[in-house]
């Protein structure tokens, strides 16, 4: 009887190797795609934790540098911060959450029709668009749908409780054995990439530090001037629609815009449309503009980090349309993080002649 | 039963370095952590420290392990830091292909290179290569800039050894430089 051929494929050990590599690679794409949306509170976590350490260390260095150890000095910072937010809640939040409530239940005690109403009112001859039927409707379903999404975020306030305690907790512990944690993982890349892992990593952390310090306390700067400034022109809600400009100022080009828009409608409605205090708003805002792009950015913000203005439309546009306005004002560090991680990838590679 | 429990939490609670598990981990620690010292004590580069300040330079240094043959680093690429041999013997060569390479140095136990470094990412001048299976300290810039900026006077310190290590290989240098010199200078004459 005839035996049945025998089928033999030979493979060599490299083959089985790059198979094997390939499938787990493959494996751990997929299980971290199906892992992700399932821990993202917890990756979203680590991930702000990981900048507040990365913005928190400069200071927790600086105390250890006065011959303090770093537990306790992790502590100081901590208990540093718990203070200063106090005091900034005890003094600035309830003038905000007032803001904010009487922002959302309708401006001085008016519901959002009302309030629509008297702007229409006001700017009616002014701006006759928005006397349109189909706009007036439009904006009304948008506000009635804000107020639905605050009453879903105060049920979420003890998650988001629960996620703070989570927050302070982890970031205290990447500021107290950061380093340790680094060079465990470190230790664990191959000898062929060890060096080049270590400066990349290195630069990467340091570039990425002082961006986001800087975007910080350039939005720290534009946000008091603007509160400031509100508060001298007495428009009301100055201190939310202040904070929201600093905010909205990490956004390049659309974030000055989107800064000045809702002091300009608050001057507005509370002036019965003079045109007069929209333009004082707006020179106020173009002073603070001009004074951050000549003073304080040049001195804070690193060049390296700076993006192409065309770059910069698109990741907005796209962090816009992926997670809405928290994503646009995202979507520039994340581009940042990008270019930078990528930048220094590149320089490493070809530099270490992996490739 | 319950003196059972007992005896198994007491068991627990009381394992101190003498017993088998515990304390081979932590003796297998003590003892790397001596042996560490003791190499970093024989190092120029960490001369007159005290020994808390050699253990904080200690708690810095990453323990690589690398096989025969495999390259540690190699010319041209940018420098990260300088290496010590814990164990092994480690070879320092100039000349990119294996055909142009010539043996510099043989470095063993105790022994550092790469301390230039330390300074900056300017290219490696040679490439240094594990000869045997081979245990390396290293100590890098990114770790002693951030030391530098949290503890300034034990960086001071180590750079102040570093100057004094360089100065003293510039007088080398000189010495050898005016030796081939006057040479020259007798061979001219003799002409």
């Amino acid at each position: 009887m005839e035996q049945p051929p025998v089928l033999s494929v030979r493979f060599n050990p490299g083959t089985i190797k790059k198979i094997i590599g390939g499938f787990v690679l493959t494996l751990g794409f997929v299980a971290s795609l199906i892992l992700i949306p399932i821990l993202q509170s917890v990756v979203t976590i680590l991930i702000i934790a990981f900048f507040l350490a990365l913005i928190l260390n400069p200071l927790v260095n600086f105390i250890e540098n006065r011959g303090i150890a770093r537990l306790l000095a992790s502590v100081l910072v901590f208990a540093m911060i718990l203070f200063l937010g106090g005091v900034g809640f005890k003094f600035l939040a309830p003038r905000i959450t007032n803001e904010i409530k009487q922002l959302s239940s309708g401006v001085n005690e008016q519901s959002p029709g009302e309030t629509l109403q008297k702007l229409q009112e006001n700017l009616g001859d002014k701006i006759p668009f928005l006397s349109n039927p189909m706009i007036q409707k439009e904006l009304k379903k948008k506000i009635d749908d804000l107020l639905k999404k605050s009453f879903s975020v105060v049920v979420n306030v003890l998650s988001a409780v629960v996620s703070i305690i989570m927050l302070a907790f982890i970031t205290f512990f990447l500021l107290k054995d950061g380093r340790r944690m680094k060079k465990t993982l470190v230790s664990w890349v191959p000898n062929r990439y060890f060096e080049m892992t270590l400066i990349i990593l290195h630069k990467t952390g340091t570039q990425l530090g002082r961006y986001i310090r800087g975007q910080l306390l350039v939005a720290s700067i534009v946000g008091s001037l603007s509160i400031f400034a509100l508060y001298l022109l007495e428009i009301k809600y100055a201190f939310f629609i202040g904070a929201m400009a600093g905010l909205a100022n990490m956004i390049p080009y659309f974030g000055p815009i989107v800064g000045a828009v809702p002091a300009i409608i608050m001057a507005l409605i509370h002036n019965d449309g003079s045109l007069e205090i929209v333009a004082v708003v707006a020179v106020a805002f173009a002073t603070i503009q001009l004074f951050e792009n000549i003073f304080v950015s040049p001195f804070i913000v690193s060049k390296s980090v700076e993006l192409h203005p065309m770059t910069v439309i698109i990741v907005i546009l796209i962090g816009g349309q992926l997670v809405g306005i928290f994503g646009m004002l995202l979507a520039v560090p994340t581009a940042s993080i990008i270019k930078v991680t990528a930048q220094e990838l590149h320089w490493g590679l070809k530099n270490y002649r992996i490739f | 039963m319950a003196a059972k429990k007992k005896k198994t939490n007491n068991s627990f609670f009381n394992f101190h370095a003498g017993d088998a598990v515990w304390g081979n981990i932590f003796k297998k620690k003590a003892s790397e952590e001596e042996t560490t010292m003791a190499i970093l004590k024989r190092v120029p580069l960490f001369k007159n420290m005290k020994k808390s300040s050699l253990r904080e330079f200690e708690k810095l240094l990453h323990r690589r392990t690398y096989k025969a043959d495999e390259a540690i680093f190699w010319e041209g690429e940018p420098g990260v830091g300088m290496y010590i041999v814990h164990e092994g013997t480690v070879a320092i060569y100039k000349g990119s292909s294996e055909k142009e390479r010539e043996e510099l140095a043989k470095l063993a136990h105790g022994e550092f290179f790469g301390e230039l470094a330390l300074l900056d990412e300017s290219p490696r001048s040679a490439t240094a290569m594990a000869l045997e299976d081979s245990k390396i300290l290293g100590l890098f810039r990114p770790d002693l800039l951030e030391l530098i900026d949290r503890k300034p006077r034990l960086g001071n310190q180590l750079l102040f050894n570093l100057s004094l290590l360089i100065g003293e290989r510039l007088k080398h240098t000189n010495d050898e430089l005016q030796t081939l010199w006057d040479k020259l200078e007798d061979t001219k004459v003799i002409k």
